[in-house]
């Protein structure tokens, strides 16, 4: 699934780094700046929205997805803000779209 | 429940519709019996009747025979006189002597008259009648010819002035030619009283000189009330024939016989209630009971059904939630899977080359819209298994409406318009938007050649409408009537959860969904979503 989704943003001309889990997503964004973060509230290790609380930089537009969306979307509103909550499954076109908006409101 | 031991009143009603006060096997043995009462009465009535007729014709007849003797004795007397009359030729105060001793009151009178030529005199004579020498003539004449002519005494009634006597005659006593008689006044319509000793004090009685009971032939009465209804019994009196009329003035079978026919009456109506009362009172316990063992046999009846009905439906419930366990478990394994190769074949499908007609580019598309199918599928069926309750929170239904038909891109060839003005509803975002992508891929599903989409938002006072109209090929009735319903489907593909979750998504938010459709032409889903007062008045 990540390696799809890396290839499809690659396509699209996005410069992609992926992580596997939570905690090396973590360690990514404290040392790199991204412009947009696209990340599963459920992963291994560390949770999404743990990663998202407790980045220290100025974060990054965040894309949230989740196969669980209700709980899972009250998590995210409990989190700082988001830029949008991705319910799975989803159209390609749709991400493609909000990460299209994300990274050009970060710029 | 209070009186579930009774049974109801209404239903034992109900059941014999008009209430009668009886049962009819009760009213059927009241009026056997009471018919049986009172023809025991009549009969015993009639037996007492002839009997009281026999004991006063009986009776009658010693009546008779009593004043027949009396009468007997009285010719006897004649006869005696005439002997002395005769044989006292220049002697007459032997006549008149005679006559006094057997003279019992002073009204009577003795005579012997001798015919000489046509005309009748009187020879010798006592007490108040004719003098000696005197002729007979009148009612005496003719009564005085008559015993000349008649065997045995003779008897009439003589009118002197305003006296009406009883005249006893006898022809010949007193030698060929002559007649003895005697006189004695009677005032018949004057009632002879009956002592209480008498034998005959029961009867009332009428005797008159004559075979008819003619008034003006009446001697005797001890009665006023005349003519007497009664029996009637001629006897003979010389050579006369007179005649009793008599009737009972008290009962001749004494009071308890006059009094049996009611007595028996009574008592036949007395046992006539009784049985009824018996028979209606062991009627309504079996009624009671047979209505008691009825309500409590379907009581019992429908208390076992509802644990059945109850048992299944646990059960199916049971069923329902290992098959959704299942599915849940089974759909978010399967999500993944194609997720990955939605990607895959968007990879492959950018990696192709432009040519629309290249052959890969074909098959890659088919994939896609099998892979979408697939993934719908598992929405689907993820959805109905969950079927947890809404969690409301303020949504703004135009933005909701544009998230869903951003996510189903429409095919081509379809063109989508929304309308309406935005308004804030409390819904579950998550469920209403399953319950619209439901509604909006169906449309499309139903235009595969085409056509317009509609999704319309309406406000009104106190709810919010969402109506979803395609213009295509539309649904007959059946179709209609079945959409709803849980694994329901006429599409190729497709499991029919779609509307089925639905339905129960807006019903659980309080709403309702309707559907307006036609054979070809075209299909209006319309949400109704309540809002409350708060609400509305937050989104203005």
């Amino acid at each position: 699934m990540r390696d799809t989704l890396v290839a499809i943003l690659e396509h699209h001309g996005y410069r992609v780094w992926s992580a596997p889990d939570g905690e090396t997503a973590f360690s990514a964004v404290q040392e790199r700046a991204f412009d947009v973060l696209v990340m599963d509230i459920r992963m291994p290790g560390r949770d999404g929205v743990s990663v998202l609380q407790e980045m220290g930089k100025p974060p990054p537009q965040v894309i949230l997805m989740t196969a669980y969306a209700r709980e899972d979307r009250l998590r995210a509103a409990a989190a700082a803000d988001v830029f949008a909550v991705l319910s799975k499954p989803f159209e390609l076109r749709r991400m493609l779209r909000l990460v299209a908006q994300a990274s050009r409101d970060n710029k | 429940m209070t009186g579930s031991n009774t049974p109801r009143a209404n239903s034992m009603t109900g059941k014999r519709g008009k209430r009668w006060p009886l049962r009819p096997l009760s009213a059927v043995i009241l009026l056997v019996l009471a018919a049986g009462a009172v023809a025991s009465s009549l009969i015993t009535q009639k037996v007492v009747e002839d009997q009281e007729r026999l004991i006063l014709r009986e009776q009658t007849a010693e009546v008779a025979a009593v004043v027949g003797s009396a009468f007997a004795g009285a010719q006897s007397s004649l006869q005696l006189l005439g002997e002395i009359a005769r044989s006292d030729q220049g002697h007459p105060q032997l006549f008149t002597n005679a006559a006094r001793a057997v003279t019992t009151t002073s009204t009577q009178a003795w005579l012997v008259t001798t015919q000489s030529g046509t005309s009748l005199k009187v020879t010798a004579a006592t007490g108040d009648g004719p003098a000696v020498g005197q002729a007979v003539s009148g009612d005496q004449g003719t009564l005085a010819r008559r015993a000349l002519s008649a065997k045995g005494l003779v008897s009439g009634l003589v009118r002197d002035g305003g006296t009406l006597r009883l005249a006893f005659a006898l022809g010949g006593a007193a030698g060929p030619g002559t007649v003895v008689w005697q006189e004695s006044a009677i005032s018949p319509t004057t009632p002879t009283p009956t002592g209480p000793t008498s034998p005959f004090h029961s009867l009332n009685v009428a005797i008159y000189l004559s075979n008819h009971p003619d008034p003006s032939a009446l001697v005797v009465t001890t009665t006023k009330g005349l003519p007497l209804a009664g029996v009637q019994y001629p006897f003979r009196v010389g050579a006369d024939t007179w005649l009793i009329v008599a009737s009972s003035s008290q009962s001749l079978v004494g009071s308890l016989g006059q009094d049996m026919p009611w007595l028996v009456l009574g008592f036949g109506a007395l046992t006539a209630v009784l049985m009824t009362a018996v028979i209606e009172t062991l009627g309504r316990r079996r009624d009671y009971a047979s209505a008691l063992v009825e309500e409590r046999t379907a009581s019992l009846r429908s208390a076992i059904a509802e644990r059945e009905a109850a048992q299944a439906d646990l059960n199916r419930q049971e069923n329902m939630a290992a098959i959704g366990q299942l599915a849940a478990t089974v759909g978010h394994e399967l999500r993944n899977p194609l997720a990955v190769v939605t990607n895959v074949l968007y990879l492959m499908k950018v990696g192709s080359k432009a040519d629309a007609n290249d052959p890969i580019r074909r098959h890659i598309a088919t994939a896609e819209r099998e892979i979408s199918a697939a993934t719908r599928i598992v929405s689907d069926l993820l959805d109905y298994a969950a079927g947890r309750g809404p969690i409301l929170a303020p949504v703004e239904v135009c933005d909701l409406v544009a998230e869903a038909l951003s996510v189903v891109p429409p095919p081509d060839g379809v063109q989508v318009v929304q309308r309406g003005e935005p308004q804030v509803v409390d819904v579950d975002r998550d469920q209403i938007r399953q319950a619209l992508l439901n509604l909006i891929t169906n449309a499309y599903d139903a235009m595969p050649d085409g056509g317009v989409l509609t999704v319309s938002t309406i406000s009104e006072p106190g709810s919010a409408q969402i109506t979803v109209t395609d213009t295509g090929m539309g649904m007959d009735e059946e179709t209609r009537d079945g959409i709803f319903t849980p694994f329901f489907t006429k599409k190729a593909r497709g499991i029919g959860l779609g509307l089925a979750v639905t339905k129960r998504v807006v019903e659980a938010h309080g709403g309702t969904i309707a559907v307006r459709s036609m054979p070809a032409a075209g299909s209006s889903f319309t949400l109704t979503l309540p809002v409350v007062a708060a609400m509305v008045s937050a989104s203005q």
